[in-house]
């Protein structure tokens, strides 16, 4: 649903990197040098970031809609 | 025993111990992981949630937020007299969260939980905790206790914790045909020819593959671990500093050692009489 927190498999910290990392691949920075520069060395934390979808993104937009009805 | 320490920084150590044996290096490495405390969130009280997260969700994700730790002023919970089942001061703190999304859907971030005591806050301050849509709120209470990795895994300090053994390779001079074989197989470049004979580099970053050993064809060169060396890595998730962490798991190391020796000598006594 939102980035989570820790990685599942060691317990890194992540949640704090995950929104540089989404605005700097936007602006058309490599992935995987994104993840190298903010220090995200094992492939077990850069799979948490890489494969995140922010979800509730998308909830967010019908909350939004009801409470304009 | 000897130990140097080879990089250090805010969250990681690297350091070379010698003069110990494995079964102590692997205590060392299991304390570190499963009985060094922390502090983190175990009881969430919801006071008021609009927002498109559930209780149960938000209340996970809470735990799993990494909060500085203050193991001098705190009790472990089952070494508080208190007996409560949120806990007291001496063993648990209270941080708050109150937010509201007034004109635009945002971010509630770590930052905006409220301690009663500023030394245990969260690790960072940019953690995205939930989102909010327009004119929804959120109104929470929790609860944050010393526990161990032992008992939830959220409680683990380390994000990384290993050994491995310091190698030790031995060229024999006389045997190697500097044929150079070696130096080209090394999967981590470490073997270089000078002068005619062949040197390793960087002993310390060799992961004893072999693969030299194997490629050899006269026998000359040989990679053994050395027994009684160990090259440990330490990473912190920020709860501790990694220096800390060390010597707080050699404490109850010790600790342990000494209840085990008066057990044993209980128990002599106990045979005596």
């Amino acid at each position: 649903m939102m980035v989570p927190i820790r990685c599942f498999t060691c317990g890194k910290l992540i949640g704090d990197k995950w929104e540089e990392f989404a605005k700097r691949v936007k602006n058309g920075e490599q992935p995987g040098k994104v993840l190298d520069d903010i220090g995200i060395t094992r492939y077990c934390c850069r799979r948490m970031i890489l494969s995140n979808v922010e979800v509730i993104d998308e909830l967010l937009k019908y909350y939004e809609l009801e409470e304009k009805k | 025993m000897e130990i140097k320490i080879l990089k250090q920084d805010d969250l990681h150590i690297r350091f070379l111990i010698s003069g110990i044996e494995i079964p102590v290096a692997n205590a060392l490495r299991r304390i570190m992981i499963a009985e060094v405390p922390s502090m983190i969130i175990d009881d969430v009280i919801i006071l008021e949630n609009s927002s498109p997260m559930k209780d149960e969700i938000l209340s996970h994700r809470l735990g799993l937020l990494p909060l500085k730790t203050d193991l001098d002023s705190y009790v472990l919970r089952e070494d508080c007299a208190c007996n409560s089942e949120l806990g007291c001061s001496k063993c648990s703190v209270t941080l708050t969260l109150e937010a509201e999304a007034t004109n635009t859907a945002r971010s509630v971030y770590s930052r905006e939980m409220k301690s009663e005591n500023p030394d245990v806050t969260p690790v960072s301050d940019d953690i995205p905790l939930l989102k909010l849509a327009r004119g929804q709120r959120i109104r929470l209470e929790a609860y944050a206790k010393l526990g161990r990795g032992i008992e939830h895994a959220k409680w683990q300090p380390v994000s990384g914790c290993a050994y491995k053994y310091a190698a030790a390779i031995q060229i024999d001079p006389k045997k190697c045909t500097l044929c150079k074989k070696c130096v080209d197989i090394c999967t981590k470049h470490l073997l270089k020819m000078e002068n005619n004979k062949i040197i390793l580099t960087e002993p310390l970053d060799c992961r004893l593959c072999e693969e030299c050993e194997e490629a050899c064809t006269v026998g000359a060169i040989q990679a053994k671990p050395l027994k009684d060396t160990f090259i440990f890595d330490v990473e912190s998730n920020g709860s501790l500093s990694p220096e800390r962490l060390v010597l707080e798991a050699n404490k109850i190391l010790k600790e342990k050692a000494e209840e085990f020796i008066t057990q044993i000598s209980e128990l002599k006594e106990g045979e005596e009489e």
